[in-house]
Formats: structure tokens, sequence, C-alpha cells
């Protein structure tokens, strides 16, 4: 669009026609105080802040519903402008409590801001203010009318960008009131980003309220542990009697994927760092019962039993589990140290998704993945299975803002009538299980479409969807774990003559992709590189075990029969989530190392009391691709990382921690900022290291020269590590090439969890089980109809 | 002549201190003087050790703002807010100060805190003497200068015996 030129202040602006005033002087650096515009948001105009003059026209103009026009002349800094922004600010006090001292936004309000400008602090009125009580609408969200200014930013974002449209507006006037959608409380999907975008402190946060003042936190800016669509979060933390506890989580400063957005887990569900039951001891078996020990006689008893089994039965006879919420070097670590160390590929995870059969149905144009940014900006999606509403909540609001911002093409193959169906342009149900017949129809396959012909699509529209999508450029096809192995071949093959055509393969948990990019596989090394041509593995690693380990249920087998001597099990719950038999585990040597005492916990020979990823350092990659930062928050006394817990259990085994985590010759020197040099920490490992005769300000605890060797032994990771460190998501590339496999299909277990659950980690969220609890005291939700 | 000159220098100097001694002293006969503050006086301006103010129910003025420790130069302040419950009341407003410390290594007695406060929760006493021979001493707890109860509430000791156990000055804090 051509642009439009105008003048503000004096000063020469030009901007695309079409755009709106306020957004003009913002892009020149001309500061326009509003309350109710919010970008991406539909106009409002109630607040009259944005107030300013424009040349031959009679009154001061809202900037924020003006559009620019050739040749406007604009004034924003006039005594007559500053008088009427001065006079809405005191109508905006006029009731207002003023209790700034302890209103939670005291300190970020933008009301508190602007009062500070232009003054008007002293009221007019002889009158008392109307007072209301606080009101709690649901475990997350608070309101306290009083403080309200009536900008309905927060009716607006649930309607328009979250589709929950549980806010509305009672009344006319001057007695507007925000209200929720059940009487006196809130039915809706508790993602608080009405508390967020609230520009005073009248919505209020369950989690975060009356707790500290936003400038006694640190802010840490890390990535969000619950689904696998990274969001960035920014935690705000403060000192605790046991270490450092979260307190806050948010993205005001819109600097990730996800802009401000964050769901539920991302924004309350940190919680479960503090749980009662949180383990702060390595516990050990002893008389048949898990007692309290030290981490030394720990490391010892598993160092020299991991050794016994290796030594006597061999690596096959070991097991190793990993997880899908450690981060990238730990999961790389894990494998490496299983390979070298332990001597077995027996190494496999709770798969959610195929990535594997993705990788090698790609090898052709491994550019073809999309990131979580092209949801956002691809002309048209395909959505097959899966439900993101529920399970990926950020992917969801991509492809609803897309389509509501950009006007995006949105088609929906579902056996469910999922709720983004509201956006679609076309939604077709398909009988459950026939996921499989519809990649092979798109493919081309006719014969195939009787599978799909059971709901109110009849034969010619499927086949007229089909032309439509071959004639789609850009389109970005999205598919759940009902799509795998060779069905995602074919559906990628169906899809080769679309022009700019990408994928995205969708697992379940925060670091899913990342453990199998990683290679936590029995078959297949970091960069799903074939066990049969490890190539520079082999090199670096000075050996790879050549035997194709066991995949999970291989392993159970193996120790059910008595064979399998070891497990070592790192942050997963087998027992719990894949309903295993625990017998599977009793007879062998068992490791675990968790947060909590879980079902798998309960029944091993030594437990590990470890970090979580809001509590250490790393890399997370999202099932996207997308690589970011996680950085340690929160702490919490007596754990220790899952890479740290690595690196020395291959210590007391007599291996060389040199080998295995090559530091101090990377890019980097770790000084103790990883981890956690405020804390002790770096005492803590200084008498390890001391002991053990290594340097002490480079040490094998640093994931960032283990972040060093990924970077250079796979392509797709060789990423700007600038950015990366600037807290920017970069897209990762598949790996090209003889790359992945086709696994059975039954060896993927969906991880089926919705807004409220969390795998394990979900258990011990106070947050997430009080609304939990509260949704199944109310009868049916109702939906309410889009606009 | 110099040496009468420096003699009528000498006497010149020596009558005012003559005139002097037979002038009222001003110099505090502290700590031997008279009285509970052993002859020490000062100023009702003076700025002494905190006092953390009570209202007319009994109830703490402090609210948790945090706004002193933000002005406070020195970097002394520090404090835990929770916030208040049905069962367990222990301030005005929504939120109080479940721990509030001031580290009297570091205060300068500024007043910064004192300008700060939205509820004229903190004051300056009269407590002047802090010195110890030990410095984990010289970080006053809340306990150590919450005001006493006001008396028509019925409580006029400042500290109970629990209190004194823990570390608590057995003597009220002058001048509070
Ligand atoms: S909303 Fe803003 S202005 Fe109103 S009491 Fe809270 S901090 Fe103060
Ligand atoms: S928490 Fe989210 S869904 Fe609920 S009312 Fe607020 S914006 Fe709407
Ligand atoms: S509750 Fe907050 S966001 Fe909603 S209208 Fe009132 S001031 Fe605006
Ligand atoms: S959408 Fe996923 S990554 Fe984002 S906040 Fe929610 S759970 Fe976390
Ligand atoms: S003493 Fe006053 S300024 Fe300090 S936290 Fe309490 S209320 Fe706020
Ligand atoms: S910002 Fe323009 S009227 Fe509110």
């Amino acid at each position: 669009m051509p642009d439009v030129n105008i003048t503000v202040d004096g000063k020469k602006v030009a901007a695309p026609a079409g755009t709106l005033l306020i957004e003009a002087c913002k892009n020149a650096g001309i500061e326009v105080p509003s309350f109710c515009y919010y970008p991406n948001l539909s106009l409002q105009g109630a607040c009259r802040m944005c107030l300013v003059k424009v040349e031959k026209m009679p009154k001061l103009q809202t900037a924020c519903t003006t559009v620019i026009s050739e040749g406007m002349i604009v004034a924003t800094n006039s005594d007559e402008i500053r008088q009427a922004r001065k006079s809405m600010i005191e109508f905006l006090l006029g009731n207002h409590p003023l209790d700034c001292p302890v209103c939670d936004a005291g300190g970020e309000c933008e009301l508190q801001d602007m009062a500070f400008s232009y003054g008007a602090a002293e009221s007019k009125y002889m009158e008392p203010k109307n007072h209301k009580e606080e009101q709690q609408w649901s475990p997350v969200v608070y309101f306290d009318r009083p403080r309200c200014i009536l900008c309905y930013r927060c009716v607006r974002v649930c309607g328009e960008g979250m589709d929950v449209w549980a806010l509305g507006v009672q009344n006319r006037g001057v007695s507007s009131i925000i209200a929720p959608n059940q009487d006196d409380h809130l039915e809706c999907e508790e993602c608080g980003m009405c508390i967020d975008i609230c520009p005073v402190g009248a919505l209020t946060s369950g989690a975060y309220r009356y707790k500290t003042r936003p400038w006694e936190m640190n802010h840490v800016g890390t990535t969000c542990t619950h689904c696998a669509d990274g969001c960035k979060t920014t935690l705000g933390v403060r000192r605790a009697d046991t270490g450092m506890e979260i307190v806050r989580g948010d993205n005001r400063d819109k600097s990730g994927i996800n802009g401000d957005f964050l769901c539920i887990k991302g924004r309350y569900a940190f919680d479960f760092a503090h749980h009662k039951e949180r383990l702060t001891q390595p516990l050990i078996r002893k008389d048949g019962r898990l007692t309290p020990s030290t981490w030394e006689e720990a490391f010892e008893v598993i160092g020299s039993r991991l050794t016994e089994v290796r030594d006597c039965d061999g690596g096959q006879a070991i097991g190793v589990l990993g997880s899908t919420r450690t981060t990238n070097e730990e999961n790389y670590l894990l494998q490496k140290f299983a390979r070298v160390v332990l001597q077995t590929n027996n190494i496999d995870h709770h798969r959610t998704a195929d990535f594997p059969a993705f990788v090698s149905a790609l090898t052709e144009r491994p550019e073809a993945a999309a990131s979580m940014r092209d949801v956002y900006n691809a002309p048209a999606i395909l959505l097959i299975g899966n439900d993101p509403t529920e399970q990926h909540p950020l992917l969801a609001w991509q492809i609803r803002n897309n389509v509501r911002l950009h006007r995006a093409r949105l088609y929906v193959i579902n056996s469910q009538p999922i709720k983004l169906r509201r956006q679609a342009t076309s939604f077709l149900q398909i009988p459950t299980g026939a996921e499989a017949q519809l990649s092979s129809f798109l493919a081309g396959q006719d014969s195939a479409i009787d599978a799909l012909l059971s709901g109110p699509t009849s034969r010619d529209e499927w086949i007229s969807l089909r032309e439509k999508l071959r004639s789609e450029p850009g389109l970005v096809i999205i598919f759940g774990s009902e799509i795998r192995g060779s069905d995602v071949v074919s559906l990628v093959k169906s899809a080769s003559g679309i022009h700019d055509v990408k994928f995205i393969c969708l697992g379940d948990y925060a670091n899913s992709r990342g453990a199998a990019d990683m290679g936590v596989y029995p078959d297949l090394l970091p960069g799903y590189q074939r066990l049969a041509d490890p190539g520079k593995f082999h090199e670096e690693w000075g050996g790879v075990p050549r035997a194709v380990g066991f995949t999970l249920p291989e392993m159970i087998e193996s120790a059910t029969a008595g064979k399998l001597k070891a497990w070592y099990v790192v942050g997963a719950n087998p027992v719990g989530r894949l309903a295993l038999d625990p017998f599977a585990f009793s007879q062998s040597f068992v490791v675990v190392q968790d947060m909590f005492l879980t079902e798998t916990a309960v029944i091993a020979d030594v437990v590990l009391p470890a970090a979580n990823a809001y509590e250490k350092s790393g890399t997370f990659t999202n099932t996207c691709g997308d690589l970011q930062l996680v950085k340690k928050a929160g702490e919490v006394t007596g754990t220790k990382s899952d890479f740290e817990i690595i690196v020395r259990i291959a210590g007391s085994m007599g291996y060389d921690v040199r080998k295995l985590v090559p530091f101090g010759r990377g890019m980097t020197a770790d000084m103790g900022q990883s981890r956690g040099a405020q804390s002790g920490e770096v005492d803590r490992h200084g008498v390890w290291l001391e002991a053990s005769g290594l340097e002490l300000k480079m040490s094998p605890f640093d994931p960032m020269a283990i972040l060093d060797e990924i970077q250079r032994l796979l392509p797709g990771y060789a990423v700007s590590r600038m950015d990366l460190l600037a807290g920017n998501a970069q897209h990762t590339a598949l790996p090209a090439g003889k790359a992945g496999a086709l696994h059975d299909p039954k060896l993927i277990v969906p991880a089926d969890n919705n807004l409220f659950s969390s795998g394990t980690l979900g258990r011990y969220s106070r947050t997430l089980n009080s609304v939990i609890e509260n949704r199944h005291k109310k009868p049916e939700e109702l939906e309410v109809a889009a606009d | 002549m110099p040496v009468l000159k420096n003699i009528a220098a000498i006497a010149k100097g020596m009558s005012i201190t003559f005139m002097e001694m037979f002038q009222p002293t001003i110099v505090e006969n502290y700590p031997d003087g008279p009285g509970p503050l052993k002859g020490a006086k000062f100023q009702a301006r003076f700025r002494g050790t905190h006092v953390l103010q009570r209202d007319e129910n009994g109830l703490e003025k402090c609210v948790a703002c945090f706004l002193c420790a933000a002005n406070c130069p020195s970097n002394c302040i520090y404090i835990e807010a929770a916030e208040n419950t049905a069962e367990q009341r222990v301030s005005g407003a929504e939120r109080y100060a479940k721990i509030y410390n001031i580290d009297y290594n570091r205060c300068i007695f500024c007043g910064y805190c004192v300008e700060a406060c939205p509820t004229d929760a903190i004051t300056h006493g009269h407590g002047f003497e802090v010195a110890t021979f030990n410095v984990s001493g010289l970080i006053y707890r809340k306990e150590q200068m919450l005001a006493p109860m006001p008396a028509h509430m019925g409580a006029n000791a400042v500290f109970n015996q629990d209190e004194i156990g823990a570390g608590a000055p057995a003597v009220a804090v002058q001048g509070s």
C-alpha cells in the first residue's frame, strides 16, 4: 500500500494507508496515551484518553479510531489537549479508590502512570466513593469493581482473542459494570488473559495477589514447561525459605513467539515446585524401605551397582528411560551417557508423536517444517486430528488470530466437533480412527473415501475439498498423533504439488520434540541419524554400541523375563502414565530421578530429587522445531538438575567426565551464571570439582558446553547463539539425507492432556487442581456462539 | 614591646575560658545522668530507631506496600508480604508485612522511608542505643519495632515473654 504523509507535532510521518493515527504516532516515537486501545483488538473508543487535535476538524479527535489521511496535520501536546486528558483522568478517578499501596497493579498501573503525568488526583466530589467488595470469580480470577475504568479490554480479549466470550458488560452509561458469564462466577478457560490485559488492578490473579510488588521480584524470561508449544514466559521470583519461589508468570513484554498469550498452565501452574510432597533428599531402599540419605551415598550405590550390571551382564541388561520435560542438553547427555558409559542402546522415552516418520517423510525438503510464527501468517491452514484448544492452546491462539486478523482459510478435519471448527472455512467430520484413510485419500487414493463417508459430507464435497487444498499455496498442514508411520509419508506426499507447503507434527510435552531430536531412541542417534550409520558420532564419542536397543515395550518384556537387571529412569513416570505393570521394575535395580514420589519412584531402589525445568538452564525445542532458551528462575534447596546428576553418576562409575561433557573448550566458559551463582550452588559444586581435580571456573555441569557439541554435530541446530541467548525463538531445520525411521505406530501413546491437566506434573499444581475441582461442581458448560 | 603584647593576647584568650567556666553547661551528662534516659536529651524531631505504628484498633498500619524499601537509599529494609485472612487479621488492609526487618548496620536514619509511607506506619522513634558487639543483632525484626497496643486495648507491655526469649530487648524502646 502506498504511504500516506502526515505531520504530527511538526514532524513528518509516513505510514501505509489505513494505519490508525495512534499507531502512526507510536511508530514516529510520539506517545499518545490510551486505555481502551489495544493492538489487534477491535476498536472501542471508550476512554477518550487519546484525544488529539487534527487541523480543520472542529473538535478533538480520538487517535485510536481515526485513520490517517494525506496531508493531515496533528497536534498531540497542546494545552487544550493536556487539559482534556486531565479532565478524563479526573472522571476516571471520581470513584476510583486509589488504594495503590495495596493494589496489585501498583507500580505497573497505566492509570497510576497517567495520574502521575497529568495530575488530577484530587477529587472535586464531596460525596463518598461508591464501594463494592472484591469478588472472586474463579480460582484464578478476582474482580475489584471500583478499580475498573471500563476500557473493555478484558471483554474483547476474552471474546475476540480467546473465543470464550465469558465476560460482558451489564447496564449502560455510568452504571456499566463488567460481569462474568455465570451470575457471580466465571466458567471459562481460565487463561488469565483478561487479568494480564487489564490496565489497572481491577482484575487480579488468585495466584499472585497480595504476595509482593512488581519491582520486588526478579524477572526471568524462560520457556513454559507444560505443553509442546513453547510459550515464552517471564517468571517473577522472590526469595523463600527453601530457595527461590516463583510467584508470577506472564509475558507482558510480548517478546516470544506467543506475544502476550499464555494459557492457564503457563501463567499459573508453576506452583508444583513448592508442593509439600516435593522430594529434597535422595532416598535409598534399605531393608525394603526408602530411607532418606545423602547424595554421596546415593551416587556410590548407583555407581557401583550400574558398573556391576554393565560389567557382568553387559550393557543390554540396562534400560534407560528419558524424559519429555528435561532440556535438550540433558536428553543429549542422557543418551550419550547410555551409549558411551552404560554401553547400551536400550534407551527410549514416552513417545507422543511420530517425529522419526515425519523426518523420514521430509528428508527431501527439510525446509518444509513450519514454525509457530508461520501458523500466525500462513494464508491457509489444514488441521487434521488433535484438539488444539485443549492440547495446544498457543497453536489454537495463533490459528484463531490468523483467521481473525489475516482472514486465513482454515480447514478442519476431525473425528470430534472441536472448538476450532468455529473459525473454520470448512469443517469435515470423519469417523474415529479414519485418519489413516484420510491421508491415503488426500494422497490420491479414491478408494479410501468410503471410510470417510459416514458424516454429512458427500463424496463430491470430499473431492472438491481435495482440489481446493491442492490450490492453496503456502498451506500449513498440522496433524496430531492420529497420523503416524506410513500415514505421515502419504500425507506429505499428498501435498507434494502445493507450492510452499509446510507441515507441523504435534507432540504433547514441553520437550517431546527435543527428546526425539536428541536421539532418545533405541535405533536413532541425535538428529534422527540411524544407528547403522553412526558417522561422526562414532568418531566424536569414541565408539557407539552397534546393536539396536530395546524399545520401551521390549525393555518391559525383557525385565519381566528377568533379563533386564537395571533401570535408569530420568524424569518419567511410566508406571503411572503408561499404566505399565510395576512387576517389570520390581526385579531389577531401579534408579529414578524425579521431583515427586511417583508411582514409578515408589518401587525404585534409589530416588534422586531432581530440579524441574524452571530451576535450571538449557534449551527446549517446541513441537514445530523452534529452539528456545530455558533459564533458571526458581530453586528448591536439596535438589540437583538432571544434568548434574547424570554427570555425577558417570563420575561415580569411574568415567572421565571430560569426555562426557566437552567443557571449557567450546564457545563458553561457565562462570556459574547458568547454575545460579547467587544461591551458593557454585560453592557446593566447588567441593566436588576440587575433589575430582577439576578447575573450578569451567565445570562439567555447564549445559552450554553440551549445546556446543549439539550445534557442532547437528547441522539443523546450528542457529545463532546470540539470538538464542537474547531470548528469541530460533527455528531449527530438519536433518536431510538418510535420517528418521518408520516405527511401529503402537509405540506412540498420546498424553491426552487437556487445558487443565499436565501429566504427572499437573497433579501437583494447586491451581490446576482447584480449577478442576471447581468445574466438577458445576453443570455442563454451554458454548457461546461466536459473533 | 613584644612580651607585653603576648601576655595581653594570652590574658584575652584565658578571659574567654574563665568566662565560659561559669556559664551553665550544655553538654549532656549521658550516660551518668538521672532518669530513664540516663541524662540524654533531644529534640522531638530527632530520628532514632523506627517504630511501626498501630491504628486505633490495634491493627498494624503497615500494609506491606514496599514503598519504604523502594525509597531507602541504603537498601536496608526487607519485607515479606502476606494476605490477611478472616481468621488472622494483622493490618487494616488486604495485605500485611509478615516479615519486616531493618538492618541497622546500614540504616543512615535519613527518614526517607517515613516520607514514603502512605499509611504513616513507619516513623522514627527516639531510640538510639543500638550499639552491640554482634552485628546480626543489628537486624531488627518487626516485633522489635512494633508500637505497643493502644492503652484502651489493655496491653501495655511492648514485648511478651516469648518475644523476649526470641531476642527482643526486655526494655521498651525509649520514646516510642
Ligand atoms: S488500579 Fe492503579 S491507580 Fe487504581 S489503585 Fe490500583 S495501582 Fe492505584
Ligand atoms: S480467564 Fe481467559 S477465558 Fe476466562 S474470562 Fe478471562 S480471558 Fe476469558
Ligand atoms: S476489568 Fe480491567 S480490562 Fe476490564 S474493563 Fe475494567 S479496567 Fe478494563
Ligand atoms: S500453550 Fe502450552 S506452552 Fe503455552 S503457556 Fe500453555 S501450556 Fe505453556
Ligand atoms: S512501612 Fe509504610 S511504606 Fe513501608 S511497607 Fe509498610 S505501609 Fe508501605
Ligand atoms: S484509547 Fe482512544 S478512546 Fe480509548
